[in-house]
Parts: structure tokens; C-alpha cells; sequence
């Protein structure tokens, strides 16, 4: 065997032997296979970042949904996680079904992580008021978090993770959240209700991401329930407002824009009558240029207090604020600027000119919803001071496990808890008579009973829904961002001028 | 020593693959597989030649080459174990073939690479009815062993370990019970084998084998019976026993197709089970042979290939087998049966070894000596590629280099073939191989002979009375048998043997008695004037080359030239032993005066005759020593001596224009023939029948 080797041996001792061959055959393909597996598992185990969540290959994202507990690496999420993770685990299995908190956990912009972290605390209240209800009622909630990532198609990965969970043990009912109303989160939520989950989103505000639209597919995404106003909604509050406390606001727009932009300058225009002289474009790309030429302009005009009407982002309108009010602005004038809700992302920005906000300019804007609203004499319909205490109990309950620092000002804890009650109501009014899950079907279906009676009581006021899950005449707070951190109840506005009556949507 | 065998790649090639791979679909040597040549039925190959052809040699290097890989058995049918009962076993129950039977069984069970050992229930039940047949008066010890050895065919080992033990036990108590009740004997023992086979095995093969006796004939579908049958058979001798035999030997082959059938055995098995007979001429050779044939013929067909070796050509036996040279099947045996049983068997004669050969071989065995250069060739001119010749010269040389280096001392030096057996001359050594032992003694006077009538005078004046001229036939007809070549005008044909004889012949008597007694009995009885060249042939045998000289240079100048240069060759063909003094008296001295005469050295002191051609009487003188020396099979040609002998040729063609052509040929074909170690012939003489004219 010298001369023929270890080759040799193995021909002649194993190859040429038809029962050896086969079976040492199959022994290398049983190796192979666990080493297939071995390998992808190990693989799969270095890019998993926690049970449900893993990077893809390629990626940095932790993406998908964390069936346990996990921050996404973010420390600041991680008391409400840990109050998560602990609520879910009193669930007994089989009594409960799973509602997704999808928004962009790994998100590195701080404004973009304070209102998620507001919108998960808000969340996680809605869950223990429905979990420690005294009545009982059931399925009991679990919560998980989806991570839709920053990426153009990050959300991919999680949505038809979702998608899974609908048919598993988990028994996913409804997906709340979303976050802004970016292409990338449109493209989501077309993705969830195509794959007819239901989907509350919470700060969506933008028109075309909504039912109810003119034209051939009035509902383009069925089972689709908002909390938050469309744009076209806050911009007739917006509106309503700017009628009884401005006179000839001029229009600062940004041009192409984007569907929340857009959406906004197409209702101030309409609503109000701007002609084309009071309007002034900005392109984003080149903003804080086109602001310093479009800030003297503003100058020249009328002397008193100029409202000025802002079709922008968050971004642009810091640069716009800090232009107005520095030095090339125009000191002796004082100017009211009114925008949409994008505004309350200025709340916490430390690029912020603060000092022009505290002389000579007032930045009012439609927020989804503020601490202070139902403080002192609200209306008689459309919210109540008692719905919202209802958040401020669990908020002052000791009980419950805690969640962290708490700031209201933004509304994001509010509305992302009103988000999760609206979700956790269509559930329990879904669940089959003598049953304890309702099937997926039947919550997207349930939005459509929200109304009168059904309405949800939210502690950003009533949310009815329209026949397209679209809120109806909800109530829409005008604030006044501070010079200091923090904001000001200003006053309620209504996209149909006033508040709805008790059998909303109809009059 | 292990010796690779030369000149035999017709058989063990591997790529292209010669007869062995083909026949057994294994690579010799090697656990790899090979296609079949004949994949339905193998031809029964025998392979034929002389003594010392190697045919022992070729089957030992079968076994060593799929031992391991394939069950292979080899038995030496002139082996004692087959020739007489042991002791304590009676006649009636023991036979060649049924103790041959057991001996391949044996071997054949033995675990291969891959495989595990093969049973032989059938094999196993059918020697034990026969051994059964023997047991009348034995006592319990002996049947228990006989039964033992039987039954361990079928220790598969480990898990079957005690089996065989616990078995015997019981059979053995079975027959020994038998013996004292009313229960014949046979059946009592036959009962036990079948309950045993049919409580040991409990698989459907073993169910199967049990039952396989069902078809014996007469049994009535009742395998005991079956079996007692066969034991009778057996037990009555004639051709009884040759039925029951025949059935042993299907028995068995039944048991190896068995073995060789179903998903596991092709899941495990390469190739087919070897069998390999020695000595086939010899009982029970050619009965196991022709059972083979018989059933094979009769399409009771196997998967065993058979090899056998025969000394004889086997026409008798196998009249009607395929005959081919060993090359002629290097690549393909060309072989197909018909319905004669003895067409299934193809007939391989083995060929005498290359020039080629012996020098590997001579290498091979003397590869701690400096060989001389001319030993090898000179060692294959005198055997003719005999490889038992080739192969004890060699040794000889190995063990007597450098100082004995001419053939003859080689031949006569002491030689050890092996390191277990006592040394002794090498022709001696030879002679015990290549010639019948109880004709060593005639075969030594004869080998002088040359035809039945001198083989008369030498028995007359050498031999006892006892040997006749009938015995001198049986002679003739026993060498023939053994397939040694006959050639006209000498009674031993072999060269080779001849040679070995007539040295015998002359080292029998320190004095040569024997040796001068046997050639001038044969001058004497060659008396006739035409029978000259007989007589001058044997006076130069006995170192006397004068009457030849004269009698050919008288005739030089009238005789044809064509018997004149057979006449020269056949009397210069004289075996020429010891050295000869100038009077053609041997001497013990190591020259050769042949050489000397035949350069001219000694022609100045040479006396020629009175009246005659000195130059022509000298120059006849010297071609008689030339080609006497240059043909002498124990020297090797001397290149000066082949250039004198062309130079005399041409002289000679000088003085007789009318035939100078012939001559002038002859003077450039022998000394080539010469230095190509070939035999001396013509010019162009088809006519040529080695004596000449008288």
C-alpha cells in the first residue's frame, strides 16, 4: 500500500466495495449536510442580534421583529423594553395575541429616537390599561418591536417576518406605528396590507399614505386606521385658526417637496386663498440660501405682526426660524410663523435659533396631540379632560413598572398610546362571540365601527374613523414652541372649525 | 525468496489486462474490480507444459495475488493427503476427491477484504452422510473429530464461534447413540446433520441448503433420504462413487453461487471465487475436472473460475478443449464451448522463458553478485527458457560467483534450493525436478541413444535384464505423456534434459566407466558403414575427433555440400564434458582444447597424416573443433572461435567453386546463428534431419 497511498487504500478498501461506497457515501452526505448546517447555523447565529432580529447579509441593521427582549442597542429604550418584556411574560401562552410596534428602532437621529422612545412608552401604557383592565376582557395583548430600520428596503425583512407571526403561535393581529410618512414607510404599510394585517399608524399624517382617496382605488390600503389627522385635515385646523387670528399670511412652501409638504401648501392654498405673490418656494437641497433671499422679501412687506405660513420639513424650518431671526433678519418686526406637525421635532433641536423665538418670532404649529389640551375648559365634545386622565393614571401608577423619563410635550407618548388603543380596540371588538382570538380578518374590518357610540376615547381626544380608518374632525392642538425647551397649549382647532358631535363622523 | 515471475505477463497484466484479471474480474493484486471476459461462463483453464515449465510457480503466483481480495483455494492433486485414506479411516468412506473437496472448502472459506466467510451447508451435510458411511465400528472420539472438521466449514466465527463445537458434540452423540439402538447408523447421523442445520441457521439460505438433497435422484423429495443415497453411493464404489462425488462437487459450487447471489453478496463480493489445481493429471484432478465440465455442460452452471495445471498436453483427457499458446490469450481467449463437456475447458500451454526473462531472472536472484555478462545468455542457450533451469542456474551462480562462472560448474556444483533442504549438484537437482524419479537410472544410459534400436544396445549392455524393449516403449510413451518435445534422431527430445542426462551419465563413475561403455557400445552398434557419422560421433564424445577429420576431408571434395555440412554438424553436436588433453583424454583441468585446436594454436605440433591435403586435413580439423565448441550447449560461444569458424567456411568455399555459394552462406549464417544462441542449420535445407548422409 506504500506506493499507492492512502488513495489507493481507500479505492480498494472502500470505493470498489459496493456496500462500503454507499454507505460511506452516505455517511459524507450526512457530514456534509450537518456541516451545511452547522455553518449556516453558526452564520446565522453570528448575524442574529437577538431571538427575531438578525442582520441581514450585507447589512448593519439589527431588522426584524424582537420576539424577546432587545433594545436595539439603544440604552434609551431600554427601561420601557425591560417593562415589555416583563409585562409579556405574565401572558399565559394561548391567551394573548401580538400587536407589533413597527418603527425605526435603529434610527442615529436624536429627535427621530425621542419620539420613539415616547411613542414606545405610550405604547407600553396602552398595553398594561388593557392587559390589567379590571373587566378582563380578552385576548390579552403582548407587545413586540418591529424595526422597520433607515434603509430604502430595510422594512422588508420585518414585514414578512410579520406576516409569518400572523399564522404562528404569536398570532400577530395588528401592526401600529409606522412612523413619518417617508416612501420607504409607504411602501411598508402597501407591503402589511397586502398581506392584510392590520396596521394602526400613529403619526402618519401624509394624504396619499391614507384611504379614502378620489379616483379609481379610493382604498389603497385596506385595513389601514389612523390616529393622527391627514395633513389636509391639520391644514384646515391650521387653517381654521390662521382665519380668526391672521390676516394675509404669506406662503413659504418647499419645492418639490414630499407628500407631508405638499399635501399641507395644496390645503393652506386652497382653504385660504393665497394668491401667488404671497407664495414663496424653497428648494431643500439649497435651503438655507434661498431663505437668506427670501427673508428680506418678507421684511419689505407690511409692517405689524406677519404670519407666515411654513409648507416645510423640520429641517428646513430650523434653518428658516434661525434665518428669520438672525442678523440678516429683520430686527423691529415680529413675525408668527404657522406650521404643521412636523414642528414639534423642534422641540428638543439644539441647532435651533431659541433666542429669535423668544423676540420677535412666534412659532405656532398643529401638533398631534399636547399635554395641556384638555387641561382648562374643553369643548364639550371631541376629547375630554377624563379621557386623557386616564393616561395620566397609568402615567402616576406605581404599579406598573416604569418606562423612564417622561416628556409629553411632543405628544409622541399620547399619540402613540391613543395608536395602541385604537389597535387593542379593534381586537376586542373582533373576537368572536364564545371566543378569545379574533382572526386577523376581522380587526382591519373593525375600523370601520369606530364611530359614535364605538368611537375611542383617546387622550389626544375622540377618534372617530371615517369610513377609509381616517380620524374625522379630530381634535388638533395649536402650540407655541418656547424659547425654552417645552411647548405651549395654545388652543384647540378642528378641521371642520368646530368640534364634532357625539355621534361622529355624522353630524 | 519471492520471486516475481517473469515471462508471464499474458497472464497477471493488468492494463491491458491479461487472462487472470479477466477470468476472476479482479486486478491481480489489488481490490479493484475488472470486466469479465466471458461473464456468463468462464472457460476451465489448464494450463499445460513439461516439468519445470513453472506451472506450480504460476498457480502460487495466483493465489498470492487474490488471496485476501477473492476466495481462493489451491491444492497439489499429487499432494499425500489425497493419495491414501489417513490413518483409522476406512476406504469405503474416504476418497480423493471428497478429501479435496474439503481441503478447497476450507481455503475458499476464508474472509475476504470486504466480505465475511461462505458457509457450505451443502457441502458440509454430503461429506458428513459420506464420512457417516465409515463409521461402523469407530469410536466416539474419532467420529466427534471427523465431524469437527467437517462442521468447521461453517464456523463463520464470533457469533458462530462454539457453534461448530456444540454441534459436533451432538451429532457425534447422535451417531454414537445410533450405534447402540436399532437406528441405522447412517440415517441416525444424517438426522442429526439435517436437525442441525435446520436449528443452527434459521435464515431462508440455510432453510434452502437444508433442503438442497431433496433433488437427489430417487430421493423422493426427501433430503434425508437424498443424503443416505449419496452416502451409499458413495460407500459402493465404481461408478457409484463417481455419481456421488460428481454430486460432492456440485454440492459445493452450489454453495459458493449461493454465496455469491442476492443484493448483499453483489454489495460484497468482487469478482468470483478461485479455485486453483496443481498436478492435474493426477486423481482427483482430472475427476474433479471433468465434474465440473460435466455440469457446466449440462448447464448446472457456477461462478467459480477454475485454473488447473497438467504436465502433457491433455489431448486425451479434454479432447475436445480449445488449445492456445499462453501469448495467443494475452489479450482475448477467442473461446467458445459447445455442447462436449471437455469444449469447456481452454488448454494454455506455458511457453519456455525470453532471453529476456533469464536475464531478469538471473539479475533478480543474483543481486549481491557481479554477474558475469555472458551467464545469462548462456544460461537460457542451455535451458531453452526452461524457468525451473533458469532459476536453479541462477541460484547456483548466486551462491557459487565468482568463483565457478562456466555452465558446467554450475551444473556440477552443489546447489541449496531451498535453506531447509541439503545441497547437492544442480544438474542432480534439476534432474529430480524435470525427470520421472523411477526412470532417473534408464533415462541416464538412454539419453546416449538415438533412436529404439540404440536405446536396445545401451539397455542391453548398461541396464538389468529386467528392462526390455517394452520397457524402453513405456519409456517413450511416459516422456511424451509428461510433454517433453520428441525429436527425430534422439531418444531424450529436451535438449536440456539430454544434456543433464548424458552429464549424469558421465559423472555416475569416477573413472567414466559408464560413460565410455555407453558410447562405444553405441560405436559398436553403429557398425554399418552408412551409419558413419553415428560412429564418429560417439568417438568424438569419448575425445577422439581423428576418424571424424578424416572422414570428413576425405568426402569434402565429391559429397553434396549440404549433407557434408549436416554430417559436420550432427558429429560435432557430441557432448563434450571434461576438458581433453591433446590426446583426447579428460582431464581435470578447467581449459578447453577445442578452442585452441580450432584457432590453429596447436596446429605447428600437430602430426597430420601422412598423404593427405595437410593444409585441407588441418583446416577441417579446426572447423570440426569450431563448431564442436560453438554448439556445445554448456559453452558459451566464443566470438573469436565464430570468426575463425567464418573464416575456415570461406576457405573451404575457395576450393569447391561448384558449391562456394553454399559454403560462402553457411560462413555468414552460422557464426550469426551462433552468437544468437540459435541452433545451427541449412543453408536453406528444409531436407534436414540433423544426421546427414551416411
Amino acid at each position: 500500500m506504500a506506493g499507492g497511498g492512502m488513495g489507493s487504500w481507500v479505492r480498494e478498501h472502500v470505493w470498489e466495495i459496493p456496500l462500503r461506497r454507499y454507505l460511506s457515501l452516505a455517511l459524507a452526505a450526512v457530514l456534509v449536510a450537518a456541516g451545511v448546517f452547522g455553518v449556516r447555523t453558526a452564520m446565522r447565529e453570528a448575524r442574529q442580534c437577538a431571538p427575531g432580529v438578525s442582520r441581514p447579509a450585507g447589512g448593519e441593521e439589527c431588522l426584524g421583529v424582537a420576539t424577546g427582549p432587545y433594545d436595539f442597542g439603544q440604552d434609551q429604550f431600554h427601561q420601557v423594553v425591560d417593562s415589555i418584556r416583563k409585562e409579556n411574560s405574565t401572558l399565559e401562552p394561548g391567551s394573548y395575541v401580538t400587536v407589533a410596534l413597527m418603527l425605526p428602532f435603529t434610527s442615529t437621529a436624536p429627535t427621530d429616537l425621542n419620539d420613539i422612545e415616547h411613542q414606545l412608552q405610550g405604547a407600553y401604557l396602552a398595553q398594561y390599561a388593557a392587559n390589567h383592565d379590571p373587566t378582563g376582557q380578552p385576548p390579552k395583548i403582548r407587545l413586540v418591536l418591529a424595526n422597520s430600520g433607515t434603509g430604502k428596503d430595510s422594512w422588508k425583512p420585518t414585514v414578512d417576518q410579520l406576516d409569518r407571526m400572523t399564522r404562528s403561535a404569536d398570532r400577530l393581529r395588528a401592526v401600529v406605528g409606522i412612523g413619518q410618512s417617508t416612501d420607504p414607510n409607504k411602501d411598508a404599510v402597501a407591503a402589511l396590507t397586502k398581506y392584510r394585517i392590520p396596521v394602526v399608524g400613529s403619526s402618519i399624517t401624509a394624504d396619499d399614505l391614507a384611504n379614502g382617496r378620489p379616483g379609481r382605488n379610493p382604498d389603497p390600503y385596506p385595513g389601514l386606521a389612523r390616529v393622527a389627522p391627514t395633513n389636509t385635515d391639520e391644514a384646515r385646523a391650521l387653517a381654521s385658526f390662521a382665519k380668526k387670528n391672521a390676516s394675509k399670511p404669506i406662503l413659504v412652501y418647499d419645492e418639490p417637496g414630499d407628500p407631508y409638504t405638499n399635501s399641507l401648501k395644496r390645503s393652506l392654498t386652497s382653504l385660504l386663498d393665497i394668491s401667488y405673490d404671497r407664495q414663496q418656494s424653497f428648494a431643500r437641497s439649497d435651503a438655507s440660501t434661498e431663505f437668506g433671499n427670501i427673508v428680506p422679501t418678507l421684511c419689505s412687506t407690511t409692517q405689524g405682526t406677519r404670519t407666515i405660513l411654513f409648507a416645510g420639513r423640520h429641517a428646513q424650518l430650523q434653518q428658516f426660524i434661525n434665518a428669520l431671526g438672525g442678523h440678516n433678519g429683520c430686527p423691529g418686526n415680529s413675525f408668527q410663523v404657522l406650521t404643521g406637525d412636523e414642528a414639534s421635532y423642534l422641540t428638543y433641536d439644539k441647532n435651533l435659533d431659541r433666542d429669535a423665538l423668544g423676540n420677535n418670532i412666534t412659532l405656532l404649529y398643529t401638533s398631534l396631540a399636547h399635554p395641556d389640551a384638555w387641561a382648562e375648559n374643553p369643548p364639550k365634545t371631541g376629547g375630554s379632560t377624563a379621557d386623557y386622565d386616564i393616561l395620566k393614571g397609568l402615567l402616576d401608577n406605581d404599579k406598573r413598572r416604569p418606562i423612564g423619563p417622561v416628556a409629553l410635550d411632543d405628544g409622541q407618548l399620547i399619540i402613540g398610546y391613543d395608536a395602541m388603543q385604537l389597535a387593542v380596540n379593534g381586537i376586542h371588538h373582533s373576537v368572536p362571540r364564545g371566543g378569545t382570538t379574533p382572526p386577523l380578518s376581522a380587526v382591519g374590518r373593525a375600523w370601520s365601527h369606530v364611530r359614535g357610540p364605538l368611537k375611542v376615547h383617546g387622550a389626544s381626544g375622540w377618534i372617530c374613523l371615517d369610513g377609509h380608518g381616517n380620524p374625522y374632525d379630530k381634535a388638533v392642538p395649536i402650540v407655541r414652541l418656547n424659547s425654552k425647551n417645552g411647548t405651549q397649549f395654545v388652543q384647540l382647532a378642528w378641521p371642520q372649525g368646530k368640534p364634532p358631535t357625539e355621534n361622529c363622523p355624522m353630524t | 525468496m519471492h520471486t516475481r515471475l517473469h515471462g508471464r505477463g499474458a497472464l497477471f497484466d493488468a492494463d491491458p489486462a491479461g487472462l487472470a484479471p479477466r477470468l476472476v474480474g479482479l486486478v491481480p493484486g489489488r481490490h479493484r474490480a475488472h470486466s469479465l471476459e466471458h461473464p456468463d461462463e468462464p472457460p476451465f483453464v489448464v494450463l499445460t507444459g513439461a516439468r519445470g515449465m513453472g506451472k506450480t510457480a504460476v498457480l502460487g503466483a495466483l493465489r498470492d495475488a487474490y488471496q485476501g481480495h477473492t476466495p481462493v483455494a489451491l491444492i497439489d492433486c499429487a499432494a499425500r493427503q489425497f493419495a491414501e485414506p489417513p490413518t483409522g479411516r476406512p476406504p469405503e468412506s474416504w476418497s480423493p476427491s471428497a478429501a479435496a473437496l474439503l481441503v478447497i472448502a476450507e481455503q475458499l472459506a476464508e474472509p475476504v477484504t470486504g466480505a465475511g466467510r461462505i458457509a457450505f451447508p451443502r457441502l458440509m451435510a454430503g461429506l458428513v452422510a459420506v464420512a457417516a458411511g465409515g463409521w461402523g465400528d469407530a469410536e466416539a472420539d474419532r467420529i466427534r473429530r471427523e465431524v469437527e472438521r467437517i462442521l468447521l466449514l461453517n464456523d463463520r466465527g464470533g457469533k458462530f464461534g462454539a457453534f461448530a463445537g456444540r454441534w459436533a458434540g451432538k451429532v457425534a452423540a447422535k451417531v454414537v447413540a445410533a450405534t447402540t439402538h436399532t437406528t441405522p447408523l447412517v440415517s441416525g447421523a444424517i438426522e442429526a446433520t439435517l436437525e442441525s442445520i435446520a436449528e443452527g441457521f434459521t435464515g431462508h439460505r440455510q432453510q434452502k441448503a437444508s433442503e438442497w438433497y431433496r433433488s437427489y435422484p430417487n430421493a423422493g423429495g426427501n433430503a434425508q433420504r437424498g443424503l443416505i443415497l449419496l452416502s451409499q453411493h458413495f460407500r459402493d464404489g465404481g461408478g457409484s462413487r463417481e455419481h456421488a462425488e460428481r454430486y460432492l462437487v456440485r454440492a459445493m459450487l452450489a454453495d459458493l453461487t449461493e454465496a455469491y447471489t442476492g443484493f448483499m453478496a453483489r454489495m460484497q463480493r468482487l469478482g468470483r471465487p478461485l479455485v486453483l489445481l496443481d498436478n492435474a493429471q493426477t486423481t482427483p484432478g482430472p475427476e474433479l475436472t471433468a465434474a465440473v465440465l460435466r455440469d457446466r455442460a449440462e448447464g448446472i452452471g457456477d461462478r467459480v473460475a477454475f485454473v488447473a495445471a497438467r504436465r502433457g498436453d491433455g489431448r486425451e483427457e479434454l479432447p475436445n478443449a480449445a488449445r492456445r499458446q499462453l501469448a495467443e490469450v494475452a489479450r482475448r481467449t477467442d473461446w467458445a464451448p459447445d455442447s462436449a463437456p471437455s469444449s469447456r475447458a481452454l488448454l494454455v500451454a506455458l511457453p519456455p522463458l525470453g532471453a529476456d526473462d533469464t536475464l531478469h531472472i538471473v539479475g533478480a536472484l543474483c543481486a549481491d553478485t557481479a554477474v558475469p555478462s555472458h551467464l545469462p545468455s548462456a544460461a537460457h542457450r542451455l535451458t531453452g527458457g526452461n524457468p525451473l533451469g533458469v532459476v536453479l542456474l541462477a541460484q547456483s551462480a548466486a551462491q557459487h560467483l565468482p568463483g565457478v562462472t562456466s555452465l558446467g560448474e554450475l551444473l556440477t556444483a552443489e546447489v541449496r534450493p531451498a535453506e531447509d533442504q541439503p545441497a547437492l549438484p544442480a544438474h542432480q537437482a534439476l534432474l529430480d525436478r524435470l525427470v520421472p524419479a523411477e526412470y532417473l537410472e534408464e533415462l541416464t544410459v538412454l539419453a546416449a541413444a538415438h533412436d529404439h534400436g540404440s536405446a536396445r544396445a545401451l539397455a542391453t549392455a548398461l541396464l538389468p535384464d529386467t528392462f526390455g524393449p517394452a520397457d524402453i516403449r513405456a519409456l517413450q510413451t511416459s516422456l511424451a505423456a509428461e510433454g517433453l518435445p520428441g525429436v527425430p534422431d534422439q531418444f531424450v527430445g529436451d535438449p536440456f534434459v539430454r544434456a543433464l542426462l548424458l552429464l549424469r551419465l558421465h559423472l555416475r563413475d569416477e573413472d567414466h566407466t559408464s560413460w565410455r561403455r555407453a558410447h562405444e557400445t553405441l560405436i559398436e552398434h553403429y557398425a554399418e558403414p552408412e551409419q558413419a557419422p553415428y560412429r564418429l560421433h560417439h568417438e568424438l564424445a569419448l575425445g577422439d575427433a581423428e576418424p571424424a577429420v578424416a572422414r570428413l576431408r576425405d568426402d569434402f571434395a565429391t559429397a553434396d555440400i549440404r549433407g557434408w555440412l549436416r554430417t559436420l554438424r550432427f558429429i560435432a553436436s557430441a557432448p563434450y564434458f571434461h576438458a581433453h588433453d591433446a590426446e583426447g583424454r579428460d582431464f581435470g583441468g578447467r581449459g578447453d582444447r577445442r578452442a585452441a585446436v580450432a584457432l590453429g594454436t596447436t596446429d605447428a605440433a600437430y602430426p597430420v597424416p601422412q598423404d593427405v591435403d595437410a593444409v585441407l586435413h588441418l583446416r577441417i580439423r579446426r572447423l570440426l573443433h569450431a563448431v564442436w565448441e560453438l554448439t556445445d550447449p554448456l559453452v558459451l560461444p566464443d566470438p573469436k572461435v565464430c570468426d575463425r569458424l567464418r573464416f575456415e567456411l570461406e576457405q573451404l568455399s575457395n576450393l569447391r567453386p561448384a558449391a562456394g555459394a553454399l559454403l560462402w552462406r553457411a560462413s555468414r549464417d552460422w557464426p550469426a546463428a551462433v552468437l544468437a544462441g540459435r541452433p545451427l542449420e541449412g543453408p536453406e535445407d528444409p531436407e534436414d534431419d540433423g544426421r546427414g548422409e551416411a
